[in-house]
C-alpha cells in the first residue's frame, strides 16, 4: 500500500509528539512522591511507629514528598503551551478528565502532606519548628497520627495510579490504553518510594525494612511489566503493534530497544543485590561498602522507574489506532 | 437546533489540495500545521491497482475523547449544534486533546501558544456561508449540512448512499462520513 | 465606532485580556467569542482574476487593515464558480514572498553572474528605451523579439509590435496548445479554446490522453470532471502512469509511451469496422470516411496490443463502450501536446475519432462556443515590419503566437537576420523550451536581455535589466473575455497597493513607450481609463463590473447541433475533414499514420513529465503556501524495476541522459503507480535563482534533461518526452 498525505498526520509525521520529556519526568516524581508518601505512612505505622523513632527519614521523608511533588509539577508546568492560563486548572472540574481530578488530587496531596509532615514531626525536635503556632499545630495534629497516615497513605495510592490513569485514559494511544498501565505504573511508584526511603534513611533497620519492601516490589513490577506486555501482544493489532517498537531493535526504534534491555538487566540485577543485602551479615553498623551497595541498587531501581515513564510516553505516542 | 455534519464524497475528490490551502488561509493556520489534509491511498500491483482520495479533518465526534480528556474545559461539544469546539482563552496548552484525539486532527498552534483544530468553520457557519473547505472544493466533494434537515445536502447525501465513518469501532460516533462507492443505502 | 482589530493581533491579546476578565468572572465566553466576531467584521471583499495559472478564475479577495487574507472564488464566474484550486487559494503566497522581485535591477557583471545593482526606474526604463533604440538604429526594429506568457502579453506585446517588430514567441504554442489547436483546426475548422469547451459534465463516457486532470488543476475543467464521475460516466484514462485521474477511472490502459497514435488508429479501425460511428453525423458533415476506412483498416487489436503493451481484448472493450455511448462521449484533446514531434497527427486522431462518434458540437462532447462578441477598440495600426517575421520558423501551419524556439534559433545563427534582444515578460524561458544549452547560447548573442517579473526566477537572473511587476494582485490588467456558451467579462483590479517599488505592467510599457516614442500607441494616462471606455463602447456598467468582477452577457450561444441549427466547419471543404488535403498539399500525411518513435535501451527510462496540482510549472515553486505541501518533485520509478536496482524508495539519485546532462539529486517515489519503461517527474522544479529562499536547490529540473526534442514539422510544436535517462544512485542530499 502506498500513501501520500498532504498535510499532517502520524503518517506524514510519525513523531507528531505532544509530550516529551517534561511529562516524563512529571509523571516520575509525581510517582515518586506518591510512592514516597505510602512509605512513609509504613514507617510512621510500623511497630506503633517505633521503627521511625530516631531515623533522619522519620523527619525528612515527609517534606521531600512535597518538594518533590512541586518539582514535578513545575515541569508540567513548563510543558503548558499556555502558561498564563494555568488557572484554569482550578476554576473547573472536569469529571471526565485525568488530568483535571490529577490537578485537584495533587492540589489536596499538599496540605495532606504537609499535616502529616507536622503530626509525625518528632515531639523532642518541635522546638525547632520556626513559629510557635507552628509547634501548637503540630502537636494538636499528633493526636490524629493513625487518621493522617491513613490519608496520606491513601493519597499516594491515588496519584500512584492517577500517574497511570492519565495515559491510560486515551482510547487513541494504544500502548497506553490497557486498564493494567496504572498499576505496573503504582508498583513503580512505590518501589521508586521505597528505593528512595532506602537512600535518605539513616538507620540500619529501616534501611533493611525498605529493602525488604522492595524486594516485594522489584518481583511485583517484574511480573506486571511481562503481563502488561503479553496483554497487549495478544489483543488487538494495534495494541500488538504498539509495543514493537521495544522489541523491534533497529535504528528507528533504538531507544526503545535500549530502554527493554535496559529494563531488563536492571530489575533482576537490582532484585539479587537486595536479596544479597538482607540475607548478609550485617554488624552494629552498616559498611561503607555495604551503604555504597545498597544506595547502588536503590538508584538503579529510581533509574528503571525515569526509563519506564520516559520510554512510555514517547512510545505512546507513535502508536495509533 | 441544527446538527451539523460534513459528508465527504470520495468518488467526487480530485486531490486537488484546494481544501488544505483555503482551511489555513481561513483560520490563519501557521506553516507546518494543517487542520484537514488529504491522503492518496494506492493499493495493489502494477497494473491492477487501485486508489482511495480520503481528505480527512476533526470529525466533531459525538463521543469526543478530546474533550473528555481536557481538564480546563477549553474543548468542548457545543450542545446546541454538535460542534467540537475550543474556547482558546481557557486553554492552557496541556496537549492532553491531541494525545486523545485518534483521528491527529490537533495540532498546538505554535504561534498562538494553544491547541487548535477543525472548527467546522463555525465562524463562517454562523454567517450563514459553508466551510471555507467546503467552498472551494473544486471537487464538491465535501458537502456541508444539517443533520436534522432533511432536505439539507447532507442528509441527501447520506440517504441516497452507503457510508462509513473513520475508526467506528473506537465508538468515537464521528460526525464526518464517508461514501466511498456508488450504492443505495442497505 | 469600532477599534479595527487584525485577527492574529486581536487573538494573542485575547488570551492576556481574558486571563483578566476570567479571573474576575467566570462569563467571559460569550463575550470572547462576541469580541472575536467584532474583530472579523472589518473586512472587504474584493472582486479581480487569478493569474497562478492562465484559466483566469474570478476570485473575491478578503482584505483586512489593508492585508490580502484570503482569496476566494468568484461566484459568479465561469471559471471558477465560487472554488478556487490549490493553487488560486495560495495566491496570496506571491503577494507576500518575501523573495519577491522589490526594484528594479541593472546587471553589472557578466550576463548570467547575477550581479545586479539597484535602480531607480527612471535609470532601468532610461537603460532599457536606449538599448532598444540602439538596436533598431544598428539591426532594425525586427532584431528585438519578444517572448511572453500570460497577462503581461497585453501590455508588452502591443509595446513590441509598435516598435516595428513581429517576432513574437510564447511556450503556449510550440511548447503547449499548438499541436492540439493546429490539428483539430485542420479538422474542424477551429479549435477547442482555453477554457476547452468541452461538455463533460454531460458525458457519459469520459476519455483522457495523458491529460491527467485532478493533477492538471483547471478549475472549472476539474468541477465538470468529478461532476462527470459523480453521474455515473464511465472513464477510460491512457496513461503510463496511474494518474490521479486514472485512479478514478473505469479502464486504465497503461501505454507504452509514445504509441497513442497505435491505439488510436486501432479504436478508428474498430469503430468504422463495427460500424460503431455516427453515420448520419458523418454523411452530412464529413468528407473522406473511405479514404479513412481503407487507411486504418490495418491497425488490429492485436497489432496495437504488441506496439502499445495493452491487452487486444481491452482495447475492442473500449472502442465499443465509446460507440455504444456516442455521441455524449467526451474524448479530451489534451491541452500540453507537444510529445513526441506527431503531435499534429495525434489530435487529428483524437479529431477524428470525436467525429466519428459524432461527438463535436453534441452534448456530452464538445460544444460550440457563443456567437456573441465584443466590437474592437480603435487603436493606432501597428507599424509594418519590413523584413519576413521569424518566428514561425517556415512551419506551414505555424500560429500566431509563434514558435520560440525559431527565434531562439534566429538568435543563435543570426540569419536570415540577427535577433539581438529579447524582451521577456512572464516566462521562465529556461524551464520552458528545451535544450536550455540552446537558450543559453542565444542569450548570450544578444545586446539586450530585458525580463519584466515577478519573482528572481532563473530566466530573470540572466537578464541586463529586470523591471520588477507587481503581483496580479496590485494592478489592473486587461478585461478577460471568456468565450463558453455564454460571452463574459472580467476584471482585474489591484486590491492592494503595490509593494516595495514594483509596478504594474501596463505603466512599465507606457513609460517605455514614452522614452521610445512610441506614445500614441497607449493613449490613455492610467489602465483604469482604457479599460472604462472600453467597457463604455461594450456596453458595460463599469461601476457594477467593479463590484461584481465578472459579467456575463445574456446567452445567445448555441452549443450544440439541432435540427435548426446547423454547424459550419471553416475548414477548406467546409466539412469536417477526415482526409486533409490541406496538409496533403504540404506534403503531409492527408490521414495520421502510425510511425515508430525509439524505445529505452536497457538500463535507461524514458522521462515524461507532468503537472502538480497545488503547482504551476516553475512560478509557485517558491510561494509559501505552496511550497509548504509540495516542497520538492520527485522521481516516480516503477517499485518493482527499483527494487531490482537496489533504489529504496525515498532515496537520493540523480538522472543522466543520452547527452551525459546530470539533474541535481532528486528524491525517488518507488511506486507501483507507472510502468517499468519510464519515470516521470513534476516539471518546474531545480531552480538555479539564488534568491528564492524556498526554491532553490529543491527537486531537479526536468528541462535540464531535455536536451533533445522533436519537432513537429507541420507545426514546430517541440516534442519533449524524446529523452531517455539512466538512474545514478548513492547520492548524498541534504
Ligand atoms: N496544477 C497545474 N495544472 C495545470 C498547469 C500547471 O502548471 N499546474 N498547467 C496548465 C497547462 S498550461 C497545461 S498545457 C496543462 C497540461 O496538462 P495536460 O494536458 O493534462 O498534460 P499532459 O501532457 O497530457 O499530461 C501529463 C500526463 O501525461 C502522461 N504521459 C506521459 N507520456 C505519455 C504518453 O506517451 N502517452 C500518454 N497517453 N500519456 C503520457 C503523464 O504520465 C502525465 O500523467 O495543465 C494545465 N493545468
Ligand atoms: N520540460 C517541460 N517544459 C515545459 C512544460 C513541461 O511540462 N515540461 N510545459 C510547457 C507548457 S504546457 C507551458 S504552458 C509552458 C509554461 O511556461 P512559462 O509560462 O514560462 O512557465 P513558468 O515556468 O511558470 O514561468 C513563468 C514566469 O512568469 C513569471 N510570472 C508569474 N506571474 C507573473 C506576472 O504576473 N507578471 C510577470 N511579469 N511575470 C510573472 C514567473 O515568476 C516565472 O518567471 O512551459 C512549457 N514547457
Ligand atoms: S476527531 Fe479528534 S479532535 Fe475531533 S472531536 Fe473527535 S476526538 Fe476530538
Ligand atoms: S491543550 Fe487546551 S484544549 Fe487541549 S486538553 Fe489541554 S487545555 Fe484542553
Ligand atoms: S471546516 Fe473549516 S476548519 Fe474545518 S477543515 Fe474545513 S476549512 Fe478547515
Ligand atoms: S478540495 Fe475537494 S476535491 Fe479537492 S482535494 Fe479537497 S476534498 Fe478533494
Ligand atoms: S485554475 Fe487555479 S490557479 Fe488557475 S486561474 Fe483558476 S484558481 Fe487560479
Ligand atoms: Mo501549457
Amino acid at each position: 500500500m502506498e500513501i501520500t498525505v498532504t498535510g499532517l498526520n502520524a503518517i506524514s509525521n510519525p513523531h507528531l509528539h505532544a509530550w516529551d520529556w517534561r511529562v516524563s519526568l512529571y509523571l516520575f516524581l509525581g510517582g515518586l512522591s506518591a510512592g514516597l508518601a505510602m512509605m512513609n505512612s509504613v514507617l510512621h505505622v510500623r511497630k506503633n511507629g517505633r521503627l521511625a523513632e530516631g531515623d533522619k527519614a522519620a523527619i525528612s521523608a515527609p517534606m521531600y514528598v512535597p518538594i518533590i511533588l512541586s518539582i514535578g509539577m513545575f515541569f508540567i508546568f513548563l510543558d503548558l503551551e499556555s502558561k498564563l492560563h494555568v488557572f484554569w486548572f482550578y476554576l473547573t472540574v472536569q469529571p471526565f478528565s485525568p488530568m483535571s481530578w490529577g490537578s485537584w488530587g495533587l492540589l489536596a496531596f499538599y496540605p495532606i502532606s504537609i499535616m502529616y509532615a507536622l503530626a509525625m514531626f518528632p515531639e523532642n525536635k518541635r522546638s525547632l519548628l520556626a513559629f510557635r503556632q507552628l509547634q501548637e499545630l503540630s502537636t494538636w495534629m499528633s493526636r490524629y497520627k493513625l487518621q493522617l497516615a491513613a490519608a496520606n497513605f491513601g493519597m499516594g495510592l491515588f496519584i500512584g495510579i492517577y500517574t497511570g490513569v492519565l495515559l491510560s485514559a486515551y482510547v487513541a494511544r494504544p500502548l497506553w490504553n490497557s486498564a493494567l498501565l496504572p498499576i505496573v505504573f503504582l508498583t513503580s511508584a512505590m518501589s521508586a518510594g521505597a528505593a528512595f526511603m532506602i537512600i535518605i534513611s539513616s538507620r540500619k533497620q529501616v534501611k533493611l525494612f525498605f529493602t525488604k519492601i522492595e524486594i516485594w516490589m522489584i518481583l511485583a513490577e517484574m511480573v506486571m511489566l511481562p503481563l502488561y506486555f503479553y496483554g497487549q501482544y495478544i489483543a488487538s493489532d494495534a495494541q500488538r503493534e504498539s509495543i514493537m517498537p521495544f522489541f523491534t531493535f533497529n535504528h528507528e526504534y533504538f531507544w526503545y530497544g535500549l530502554a527493554m534491555l535496559f529494563l531488563v538487566m536492571i530489575l533482576p540485577i537490582a532484585l539479587v543485590m537486595k536479596y544479597m543485602e538482607i540475607t548478609e551479615e550485617h554488624g552494629e553498623e552498616l559498611t561503607s561498602a555495604a551503604l555504597f551497595k545498597m544506595n547502588l541498587s536503590a538508584l538503579m531501581v529510581l533509574a528503571g522507574g525515569l526509563v519506564i515513564r520516559l520510554s512510555f510516553v514517547y512510545a505512546g505516542q507513535l502508536s495509533h489506532l | 437546533m441544527p446538527k451539523y455534519a460534513m459528508v465527504i464524497d470520495q468518488r467526487r475528490c480530485v486531490a486537488c489540495m484546494a481544501c488544505v490551502v483555503a482551511c489555513k488561509k481561513e483560520n490563519d493556520v501557521p506553516p507546518g500545521e494543517f487542520r484537514t489534509r488529504v491522503v492518496e491511498q494506492t493499493e495493489g500491483t502494477f497494473p491492477e491497482l487501485r486508489m482511495e482520495l480520503r481528505s480527512e479533518l476533526c470529525n466533531h465526534c459525538d463521543n469526543p475523547p478530546c474533550v473528555y480528556n481536557c481538564p480546563t474545559g477549553a474543548s468542548y461539544k457545543n450542545k446546541e449544534n454538535g460542534m467540537v469546539l475550543l474556547k482558546s482563552y481557557r486553554c492552557v496548552g496541556c496537549k492532553s486533546c491531541v494525545a486523545a484525539c485518534p483521528y491527529d486532527a490537533r495540532y498546538i498552534n505554535e504561534e498562538k501558544g494553544y491547541v487548535d483544530k477543525c472548527t467546522f468553520c463555525a465562524h463562517r457557519v454562523k454567517e450563514g456561508k459553508e466551510p471555507a473547505c467546503v467552498a472551494t472544493c473544486v471537487g464538491k466533494s465535501r458537502i456541508f449540512g444539517d443533520l436534522d434537515d432533511p432536505k439539507s445536502l447532507v442528509s441527501i447525501a447520506l440517504h441516497q448512499n452507503h457510508s462509513e465513518v473513520l475508526l467506528k469501532s473506537v465508538g468515537t460516533i464521528p460526525r464526518v462520513y464517508y461514501i466511498k462507492k456508488f450504492s443505495k443505502p442497505e | 465606532m469600532t477599534a479595527k482589530f487584525s485577527r492574529r493581533t486581536f487573538l494573542k491579546t485575547s488570551g492576556l485580556l481574558s486571563a483578566g476578565i476570567a479571573a474576575t468572572t467566570m462569563l467571559p465566553d460569550k463575550f470572547l467569542l462576541w469580541a472575536e466576531e467584532q474583530g472579523m467584521l472589518t473586512s472587504t471583499l474584493i472582486p479581480t482574476y487569478c493569474e497562478i495559472c492562465f484559466w483566469k478564475c474570478g476570485a473575491m479577495a478578503k482584505v483586512i487593515n489593508g492585508r490580502v487574507v484570503k482569496l476566494e472564488g468568484n461566484p459568479a464566474h465561469p471559471g471558477s464558480r465560487g472554488k478556487l484550486c490549490g493553487r488560486g487559494n495560495g495566491g496570496t503566497g506571491l503577494l507576500y514572498d518575501p523573495n519577491r522581485l522589490k526594484t528594479p535591477l541593472i546587471n553589472t557583471g557578466a550576463r548570467g553572474e547575477g550581479k545586479y545593482k539597484k535602480a531607480s526606474w527612471d535609470e532601468a526604463l532610461n537603460f532599457t528605451a536606449e538599448k532598444m533604440t540602439k538596436i533598431a538604429g544598428q539591426y532594425g526594429p525586427e532584431s528585438m523579439a519578444i517572448f511572453t506568457h500570460g497577462a503581461p502579453t497585453d501590455h508588452f506585446l502591443p509595446l513590441i509590435s509598435a516598435f516595428g517588430s513581429p517576432n513574437v514567441g510564447m511556450p503556449s504554442f510550440a511548447q503547449c496548445r499548438g499541436p492540439r489547436d493546429v490539428g483539430l483546426e485542420l479538422t474542424f475548422g477551429e479549435s477547442i479554446g482555453s477554457p476547452e469547451r468541452l461538455d463533460m459534465a454531460n458525458s457519459k463516457v469520459v476519455v483522457l490522453f495523458g491529460s491527467h486532470l485532478g493533477e492538471n488543476m483547471h478549475n472549472s475543467q476539474v468541477q465538470d470532471f468529478s461532476e462527470s464521475i459523480a453521474r455515473g460516466a464511465k472513464l477510460i484514462v491512457i496513461d503510463p502512469r496511474f494518474s490521479i485521474a486514472a485512479g478514478k477511472a473505469e479502464k486504465w490502459l497503461p501505454i507504452r509511451p509514445a504509441t497513442d497514435i497505435a491505439l488510436l488508429l486501432t479504436w478508428i479501425n474498430i469503430i468504422i469496422a463495427e460500424e460503431l460511428y455516427d453515420k448520419q453525423y458523418i454523411n452530412s458533415y464529413a468528407n473522406g470516411l473511405d479514404q479513412l476506412r481503407t487507411a486504418v483498416s490495418g491497425y488490429t487489436a492485436e497489432w496495437a496490443a504488441a506496439e502499445t503493451d495493452l491487452k487486444a481484448a481491452d482495447i475492442i472493450e473500449t472502442a465499443r463502450m465509446m460507440g455504444k455511448n456516442a455521441p455524449a462521449v467526451c474524448i479530451h484533446p489534451g491541452r500540453h501536446a507537444t510529445w513526441y514531434g506527431d503531435d499534429v497527427q495525434r489530435t487529428r486522431a483524437l479529431g477524428i475519432l470525436m467525429a466519428l462518434l459524432g461527438s463535436w458540437g453534441r452534448e456530452g462532447g464538445a460544444f460550440f462556443a457563443t456567437q456573441a462578441s465584443f466590437p474592437k477598440m480603435d487603436s493606432k495600426p501597428y507599424p509594418e515590419p519590413s523584413r519576413e517575421p521569424l518566428n514561425l520558423g517556415g512551419y506551414p501551419f505555424a500560429g500566431g503566437e509563434g514558435v520560440t524556439q525559431a527565434i531562439r534559433n534566429a538568435t543563435i545563427t543570426g540569419a536570415p537576420y540577427p535577433i539581438k534582444g529579447w524582451f521577456v515578460s512572464g516566462t521562465n524561458l529556461l524551464k520552458s523550451l528545451p535544450n536550455q544549452k540552446e537558450t543559453i547560447e542565444a542569450i548570450k548573442r544578444l545586446d539586450l536581455l530585458v525580463a519584466v517579473d515577478v519573482m528572481p526566477f532563473d530566466t530573470v537572473m540572466m537578464a541586463d535589466v529586470i523591471l520588477p511587476e507587481c503581483s496580479y494582485l496590485e494592478r489592473h490588467d486587461a478585461l478577460a473575455v471568456g468565450k463558453g456558451k455564454s460571452l463574459t467579462v472580467s476584471l482585474r483590479q489591484p486590491i492592494i497597493e503595490p509593494l516595495y517599488e514594483s509596478k504594474p505592467g501596463w505603466w512599465i510599457a507606457k513609460e517605455l513607450s514614452n522614452r521610445l516614442g512610441l506614445g500614441d500607441y497607449f493613449p490613455w494616462n492610467t489602465y483604469e481609463e482604457k479599460i472604462k471606455s472600453q467597457c463604455s463602447l461594450w456596453g458595460i456598467n463599469y461601476e457594477e463590473l467593479k463590484k461584481v468582477g465578472t459579467i456575463t452577457i445574456p446567452n445567445t450561444a448555441k452549443p450544440f447541433i439541432t435540427a435548426l441549427e446547423q454547424p459550419q466547419f471553416k475548414t477548406a471543404s467546409g466539412k469536417i475533414e477526415l482526409y486533409s488535403k490541406e496538409l496533403e498539399e504540404k506534403g503531409f500525411d492527408p490521414i495520421p499514420r502510425y510511425t515508430k518513435h525509439p524505445l529505452p535501451q536497457s538500463g535507461e527510462f524514458r522521462l515524461i513529465y507532468g503537472r502538480h496540482a497545488v503547482h504551476t510549472f516553475s512560478r509557485t515553486t517558491n510561494n509559501p503556501e505552496l511550497h509548504e505541501l509540495y516542497p520538492e518533485n520527485e522521481v516516480w520509478i516503477n517499485a518493482s524495476k527499483a527494487s531490482d536496482m537496489g533504489i529504496g524508495n525515498g532515496a537520493y539519485v540523480t538522472l543522466v541522459n543520452r547527452d551525459g546532462i546530470k539533474s541535481s539529486p532528486i528524491k525517488v517515489k518507488a511506486t507501483e503507480r507507472i510502468r517499468e519503461d519510464c519515470v516521470y517527474m513534476v516539471h518546474g522544479f531545480g531552480t538555479t535563482g539564488k534568491g528564492l529562499a524556498k526554491a532553490f536547490g529543491k527537486g531537479a529540473d526536468d528541462q535540464q534533461l531535455v536536451t533533445r526534442y522533436a519537432v513537429d514539422p507541420i507545426c514546430g510544436g517541440t516534442g519533449m518526452r524524446v529523452n531517455f535517462v539512466r538512474i545514478e544512485k548513492g547520492v548524498t542530499h541534504a
